[in-house]
């Protein structure tokens, strides 16, 4: 099993979700087994705007802890990024950040207070 | 219904969990089918609402499918300017549910979206040659886009390669030709893989190929500015070509 612990800049309670990483996909946004398949397949909110497809930046989240149990970043997925407000060297989008371990150990991540994608 | 004209500001907007981003509701209120399995939805809001957005940006449909809520993204295709009609532009996928539910809509239906979304935006083009790729409906954030660099002084050369299957797919034809008659700084390149006139059809590398040759075997000057949008691995490989090719990483943009 693995751990995947939100927190949110907002200031609302965090959530711990416990998983299985081989039974993703666990929905049908994002890459199976990411942390915005894992949080909406848990009944955790992550705004998609894209549907989960790498085209903005609205699951941005700042991983607080095991970014070594994360897929590697596509170079779409940096390109994205480089736009997204409040960038950090350990952000990633959900939809593309998909978690390998189950070894138990936790990943902690950030939902920011802001996205930039409603921009005008 | 909620007030469209009060956009946000600033430009960030905070998320939350537990309160989503507000969604929006327009009429259909015309139905254009380009060709058999690509149609243009224009959405009208309701009087005295208009949405702000920049060229380029996309909604986010929301859409009752088989008791949930499917999110599908749509560029833009129609221009800020033209206040409260939205156009999106779109193909029936095979197995699409979000595009099979849109084809059976008829004008006088309401759809729910949430937006304007995306970083994918030329508001000013840099002061160098801008060109657009386009594949299919990946014309439709390229269209105000170009619509926006053509009416925007200083003028720098603008270009639009635009690829198809064949002539009957390259959507808003018409329009490119015109710009290109009234604006001698622009010049339209339509690229088709299987033209009519019986030559042998190009393969689907034909965009990539084109671009290699004119752009980066041909050519030395790299100040040039990029934006692309079509489908699938032909727009990464066209972005790989150009970066790998020496132009800027930001100065392709997809």
């Amino acid at each position: 099993m693995a751990k995947l612990r939100v927190l949110y800049e907002t200031g609302e309670p965090e959530r711990v979700i416990e998983f299985d990483p081989a039974q993703a996909p666990f929905q049908h946004d994002g890459q199976p087994g990411s942390i915005l398949d894992v949080m909406l397949g848990h009944g955790v909110e992550l705004e998609h705007a894209c549907g989960g497809n790498c085209a903005c930046t609205t699951c941005h989240v700042i991983v607080k802890r095991g970014m070594e149990h994360l897929s590697e970043n596509s170079e779409t997925e940096d390109d994205l990024l480089d736009k997204a407000p409040g960038l950090t060297p350990t952000s990633r989008l959900g939809c593309q950040a998909v978690i390998a371990s189950d070894d138990g150990e936790e990943i902690v991540v950030l939902v920011p207070r802001y996205t930039i994608n409603q921009q005008v | 219904m909620n007030n469209l004209t009060t956009r946000s500001e600033p430009r960030a907007t905070p998320t939350s969990s537990s309160h989503p981003r507000p969604a929006y509701e327009a009429t259909i209120e015309r139905i254009f089918a380009h060709t058999a399995d690509t149609r243009s939805f224009f959405l009208r809001f309701p009087p005295g609402h208009s949405l702000a957005f920049k060229p380029g940006q996309f909604i986010s449909l929301l859409l009752p499918v088989a008791g949930e809520t499917l999110i599908r993204p749509y560029s833009i295709a129609s221009s800020p300017e033209e206040g409260s009609l939205l156009e999106i532009c779109l193909n029936l996928v095979p197995d699409g549910p979000g595009s099979h539910y849109l084809f059976a809509r008829t004008v006088g239906e309401t759809l729910r979206f949430t937006g304007p979304w995306g970083t994918f935006v030329c508001e000013q083009l840099p002061p160098a040659e801008g060109v657009f790729i386009a594949d299919g409906t990946g014309i439709a954030p390229i269209r105000p886009m170009i619509r926006c660099a053509l009416a925007t002084e200083p003028r720098f050369p603008v270009r639009l390669l635009y690829s198809a299957s064949q002539e009957s797919e390259l959507l808003y034809r018409q329009e490119w030709e015109a710009h290109a008659r009234a604006c001698p700084w622009f010049v339209f390149t339509p690229l088709l893989r299987h033209p009519a006139d019986g030559r042998a059809g190009l393969r689907g590398s034909l965009l990539v190929e084109y671009v290699e040759r004119c752009y980066v075997a041909e050519d030395s000057d790299r100040s040039r500015h990029f934006y692309i949008c079509g489908v699938g691995q032909q727009v990464t490989e066209l972005r790989d070509l150009l970066r790998c090719g020496g132009y800027q990483r930001r100065a392709v943009q997809y």
